[in-house]
C-alpha cells in the first residue's frame, strides 16, 4: 500500500495536537490528525481537565448544601448516584469530542485512528483498525502528551491503587482515601471525594500543598482541607504499600517515624512523565532530556529538522493551554512565519475551594531572587461581592515594579479565583502599570474589583480599605 | 577646585596638549588660556572655564587629554569663592551630518531601552502584537526606548527606532569605509632606506584630520572643476584707494568673500548640502564662507560668518585677526565650524588655475590663483590687464555643469563691476 503524502502530520489530539493541526489548516496546508483513541481531545477532554471540572463542579454543591443551612436553607443529607452522575460526566466529554471531530472533518482535515510510530525522519508507521498505514509528511508536530507517573514500589496491578485517569472514573466512593501527593491534581480529586463522603488523607513529601504558588494563597485552601479532609500530612512519604484483602495495607515515613495504614483506595498523583515510549524516537533525530521529555528550541523545533514537539512531550509546564499556544508557535515556524516561544506568561489554575490562580513573578520568586518588587494586596474580606455569597476567604496580590510601577505578577486565592486571572495575565502581557489597572473602570459587585482596588492599595488610597501611609 | 577639560564641542572629545600656558602659582582669570590642544580639527586653545591661583597643574605636553580629565587645580582664591561658568558645549551649527555625528547617533540608537530589564520570563513592556510585530522585522525590542508609561513599548517607538536605523544605515556607510579597511590593498612597504638614507616622522593629528578628510571628500563626491578668469585691473585699483583711505586693509579676498556671497543667494544650491541620510538637499539661509589657511602645521579652514551682512572694512579687520590667530594657532574649534561654501586663495602664493577639493559636507569651492598682467583683448585692441585664474569645484551630485558654468559666468561678473560705492561704504 501507497503511503499518504501530507505536508503536516500532527499526532496526538489534544489540546495542544487539535489545535495545531485546525490553525496548519486554516492555513491551507494538508493536515493528517493521528490519535490513539477514538475520541479526540487527549488528557485533558478525557481523563483530566474537562471530567475533574465536571465532577468539581458537581460536588460542590453538596459542600455549598451543608453550609446553607447558615443562611436558612436546610437539606436533607444528598443521595449520591455514581452511575448517573458518570453518565452526566461522560455526556459532557461526548459533546466536547464529538465537537472536535466536527470541527476537524469540516476544515478537511483526515484523521487517523491508532498508534503510530517513527519509521525515520518522513515516515510514519499508524496501526489503525484497518491495518497498517503510512504517512509521508514533510513535517510532524509531536503532540503525544503525558500520563500519570507510577512509581514502581506502587504499582502493584491492583486497582485500588489509582492514578487520576481511574480516580475519574468514579468507579467507587472508598470509605478511606488516601491521596499521595499534595500537588493541584492530589488537592483538586481530594475535594471531589471528601465532597462525595470519602474520609481522605493527604500526604505530601514537601513542607507545603500546591508547590508553586505563594504560601499565602495556600493558606484558605490548607484551611479548607484541614476541615474537609481528614488529614493533610506534610513532609511524609509512603515507602511502600501492599494489598491486604479488599484494602491496601500503606507504610509511611513521617519525620523519619514508621507508620502503618490501612486504606480502601489510594490514588497516586506525584508527576507526570512524556508518552515517549515505543514511538520510534530512535530512528529520528529527536532528542530528548533527562527526564525524557522532547527537547525544543523557542520555535518547538526538535533535533530532527523535519519534527516539531509541542505540549506536554515537550516538558516546561504540564498544561492545555501552554500547549495550544505551542501549537501556534509550530504552525508559523513551519508556515515561514518569525514567531517564538518566548516570555510568554502562562498562568496557573488549581480549582480547589477555594481556587488558586497566579501568573507572572510570583512574590516567592521575587523573594527568592532577591528581586526589588512592591506587594500589594487586598483581601476579599472588603469585597462586597465576596461578602454576599459567604466566600470571604480570598486575597488577590500583585507583584510591581517600584520604578515602572509595571505589574510583573498577579496571585488570586478565592471561589473563583480562575476566571480573574486572565485580566492579570493580559496586563503583563500588554506592559500595563498599577496606574493602568487602578484607572480603569471594574463593574460592582464583582471580584474583578478586587484587582483594581489591589492596584489602588499600591497607591495607598483603596477605596474599601485603609493602608496607613508609611 | 579641579578644572576639568570642557567639552571640545561636537565631534571631539579628545586631544594632545601641546602646550602649557600655565604654572603653579599663576593668578589664572576666566577664560584665559590654560592649555593648547590638538585634535583631529585644529590646535585649539582651552579657556579656563573658572578663576584662582593655581595650585597644580596636572598635564603636560604631549599627554593625551580627554573631556572631563582634570587639568589642573586651583585655590579657592583669596577667600572670595571662584567664580564658575557652567561649561557650555559648543553648539555645532553644521546641517549635515558628519561622521562624528554619526557616531553620536549610533551610541544613542544602541542605548538600552529601560533602565533595567524585566525579570526572566516576563516580556518587555509591549503588547503581544508590537512583540510579533518586532519579531517579524527582526527588530530586538530591548533596543527600544517605550515612550508609554512604565516604559511600555507601542507601535510609534518601533517605527521611530527603525527609522533611526535606516538613517544610521544611510549615514554610517562612509564612516565605515574611514574605518574597515579601504576597497584597495594598502600599498606594500617600501624601504627607501635601500637608496639613501631616510628620515621619519610621525603624521601629527592635523594632517591626519586632513589626509583622512580629503580622501573621503574625494571618493564620495564626483568633483568637477570649472575655469574662468575674472578681469580685476579696475578692482585693483578700487582696492589700493580704498585701502588708504579707510586705514584697513583691503584684500582681494575681502571682495572675493562679497562677490562669492552675492552670486550664492543667486545660487542657493552652491550654499547648500547633501543630507545623505534622508536623501535631502539643506539649504542655508546664511552665508558662513570658509577660508582656507595656510599654515606651517597644515591646512586649516577657519569661518567668517555671516558674510552677507558685514561690510568690506569689518571684513577686512576679521580677516586680519584671522591671520594673526592662524599663525599663533589661536584658531577655537567653534571657528572652523559651520561653514556654507569655502574660498581657497592662493594668490598670495602664486600659481594658476587648480582644482581645488570640496570641504564635505559642503557643495562646492572657489579657487583664487595669483592676479596677473595679461594681454587681453578689449574695445578691440590688445591691453595688459590684470586677470585673475578662477576655479569652482563642485559636488556633481548636487549641482549640474550648466549651474556651475552660469555661477562662474556671474561671479566673474561681479568682480569686474564691483561697484564703487560699495567698497566706499
Amino acid at each position: 500500500m501507497d503511503p499518504i503524502q501530507t505536508e503536516i502530520v500532527v499526532i496526538g489530539a489534544g489540546p495542544g495536537g487539535y489545535a495545531a493541526a485546525f490553525y496548519a489548516a486554516d492555513k491551507g496546508k494538508k493536515v493528517i490528525l493521528v490519535e490513539q483513541e477514538k475520541r479526540l481531545g487527549g488528557v485533558c477532554l478525557n481523563r483530566g481537565c474537562i471530567p475533574s471540572k465536571a465532577l468539581l463542579h458537581a460536588t460542590k454543591l453538596v459542600a455549598e448544601a451543608k453550609e446553607s443551612h447558615t443562611r436558612g436553607i436546610t437539606f436533607e443529607p444528598p443521595k449520591i448516584d455514581l452511575a448517573k452522575m458518570r453518565a452526566w460526566k461522560e455526556s459532557i466529554l461526548a459533546k466536547l469530542g464529538q465537537g472536535i471531530s466536527g470541527l476537524a472533518q469540516k476544515r478537511g482535515i483526515l484523521i487517523l485512528t491508532g498508534r503510530a510510530r517513527f519509521e525515520d525522519s518522513r515516515t510514519l508507521r499508524i496501526e489503525t483498525p484497518e491495518g497498517q498505514k503510512f504517512v509521508n509528511f514533510e513535517k510532524a508536530i509531536i503532540a503525544v502528551g503525558s500520563k500519570s507517573a507510577m512509581p514502581k514500589a506502587f504499582d502493584l496491578g491492583n486497582p485500588r491503587i489509582m492514578t487520576s485517569r481511574e480516580a475519574l472514573e468514579l468507579e467507587e466512593i472508598p470509605a478511606q482515601l488516601l491521596i499521595v501527593g499534595g500537588g493541584y491534581i492530589g488537592m483538586e480529586l481530594g475535594t471531589v471525594y471528601a465532597s462525595l463522603g470519602s474520609s481522605v488523607v493527604v500526604v505530601e513529601a514537601l513542607d507545603s500543598i500546591l508547590m508553586g504558588a505563594d504560601p499565602d494563597l495556600v493558606r484558605p485552601v490548607m484551611k479548607y482541607a484541614e476541615k474537609a479532609f481528614k488529614e493533610v500530612r506534610l513532609k511524609t512519604k509512603v515507602l511502600k504499600m501492599a494489598t491486604s484483602g479488599k484494602q491496601i495495607k500503606v507504610t509511611f515515613d513521617e519525620s523519619g517515624q514508621e507508620k502503618v495504614e490501612q486504606y480502601d483506595r489510594v490514588l497516586v498523583s506525584v508527576g507526570r512523565v512524556p508518552n515517549c515510549e515505543d514511538f520510534g524516537l530512535e530512528n529520528t533525530k529527536v532528542a530528548r532530556d533527562e527526564k525524557g521529555f522532547i527537547k525544543v528550541n523557542s520555535q518547538q523545533q526538535t533535533g530532527d529538522p523535519a519534527i516539531y514537539a509541542i505540549g506536554d512531550v515537550a516538558g516546561g509546564a504540564l498544561l492545555a493551554h501552554k500547549a495550544a499556544k505551542e501549537a501556534r508557535v509550530a504552525v508559523e515556524v513551519i508556515t515561514g512565519e518569525t514567531t517564538a516561544f518566548e516570555n510568554v506568561i502562562i498562568p496557573a489554575i488549581v480549582f480547589t475551594d477555594p481556587e488558586v490562580a497566579w501568573c507572572g513573578l510570583t512574590e516567592a520568586e521575587a523573594k527568592q531572587k532577591g528581586m526589588d518588587v512592591k506587594i500589594a494586596k487586598f483581601p476579599w474580606s472588603a469585597s462586597g461581592r465576596a461578602l454576599s455569597f459567604d466566600r470571604t476567604d480570598g486575597l488577590t496580590k500583585l507583584v510591581i515594579d517600584p520604578e515602572t510601577e509595571r505589574i510583573l505578577g498577579v496571585g488570586l486565592v478565592g471561589a473563583g479565583a480562575g476566571e480573574l486571572i486572565s485580566e492579570g495575565v493580559l496586563a503583563i502581557e500588554m506592559g500595563a502599570t498599577a496606574r493602568d489597572l487602578a484607572e480603569t473602570v471594574h463593574p460592582h459587585p464583582t471580584l474583578s474589583e478586587t484587582l483594581m482596588e489591589c492596584a489602588e492599595v499600591f497607591y495607598g488610597h483603596a477605596t474599601h480599605t485603609f493602608t496607613r501611609k508609611p | 577646585m579641579d578644572i576639568k577639560l570642557p567639552s571640545l564641542g561636537e565631534g571631539a572629545d579628545s586631544g594632545t596638549v601641546v602646550n602649557v600656558f600655565v604654572k603653579e602659582g599663576d593668578q589664572l582669570k576666566m577664560d584665559q588660556p590654560v592649555l593648547e590642544l590638538e585634535n583631529e580639527k585644529a590646535v585649539a586653545p582651552i579657556p579656563s572655564p573658572a578663576e584662582g591661583k593655581v595650585i597644580q597643574v596636572r598635564v603636560k605636553v604631549g599627554d593625551k587629554l580627554t573631556v572631563g580629565q582634570v587639568m589642573l587645580s586651583l585655590a579657592e582664591g583669596d577667600g572670595a569663592a571662584p567664580k564658575r561658568s557652567e561649561p557650555s558645549p559648543i553648539e555645532g551649527r553644521e546641517a549635515a551630518p558628519t561622521p562624528e555625528a554619526t557616531t553620536e547617533r549610533i551610541e544613542k540608537v544602541q542605548e538600552p531601552s529601560s533602565a533595567k530589564a524585566p525579570p526572566p520570563g516576563i516580556p518587555l513592556p509591549a503588547p503581544p502584537s508590537i512583540r510579533k510585530l518586532a519579531k517579524d522585522l527582526g527588530v530586538d525590542l530591548s533596543k527600544v526606548r517605550g515612550s508609554e508609561p512604565g516604559g511600555r513599548i507601542v507601535l510609534q517607538d518601533v517605527r521611530a527606532y527603525i527609522q533611526k536605523l535606516q538613517q544610521l544605515a544611510f549615514a554610517s556607510t562612509p564612516a565605515s569605509t574611514k574605518e574597515s579597511k579601504p576597497a584597495t590593498p594598502p600599498a606594500p612597504q617600501i624601504d627607501f632606506a635601500k637608496w639613501g638614507p631616510v628620515r621619519k616622522e610621525p603624521l601629527s593629528t592635523l594632517r591626519r584630520t586632513i589626509s583622512q578628510r580629503m580622501r573621503e571628500a574625494w571618493t564620495t563626491i564626483p568633483h568637477v572643476t570649472q575655469f574662468d578668469e575674472a578681469d580685476i585691473t579696475r578692482l585693483s585699483e578700487l582696492r589700493k584707494q580704498q585701502s588708504e583711505a579707510k586705514g584697513a586693509k583691503l584684500t582681494l579676498t575681502c571682495f572675493a568673500l562679497k562677490a562669492v556671497v552675492r552670486v550664492l543667494q543667486k545660487y542657493p544650491i552652491f550654499n547648500a548640502s547633501l543630507d545623505e541620510s534622508t536623501q535631502e538637499v539643506v539649504y542655508k539661509d546664511y552665508f558662513h564662507i570658509g577660508l582656507a589657511v595656510d599654515t606651517d602645521s597644515g591646512l586649516i579652514v577657519p569661518v567668517i560668518r555671516d558674510v552677507d551682512k558685514k561690510d568690506l572694512v569689518t571684513l577686512a579687520k576679521e580677516l586680519a585677526e584671522l591671520a594673526v590667530k592662524a599663525r599663533d594657532r589661536k584658531i577655537s574649534l567653534e571657528e572652523l565650524k559651520g561653514g556654507t561654501f569655502t574660498i581657497s586663495n592662493q594668490g598670495g602664493i602664486g600659481g594658476g588655475h587648480f582644482t581645488p577639493i570640496v570641504n564635505k559636507p559642503e557643495v562646492a569651492i572657489l579657487g583664487l590663483g595669483r592676479g596677473a598682467l595679461k594681454p587681453a583683448v578689449r574695445n578691440n585692441q590688445i591691453e595688459q590687464r590684470l586677470i585673475l585664474p578662477v576655479c569652482l569645484s563642485y559636488d556633481h551630485r548636487l549641482i549640474d555643469g550648466g549651474q556651475a558654468a552660469r555661477f562662474v559666468v556671474d561671479l566673474v561678473q561681479e568682480f569686474e563691476t564691483f561697484k564703487e560705492d560699495e567698497a566706499k561704504s
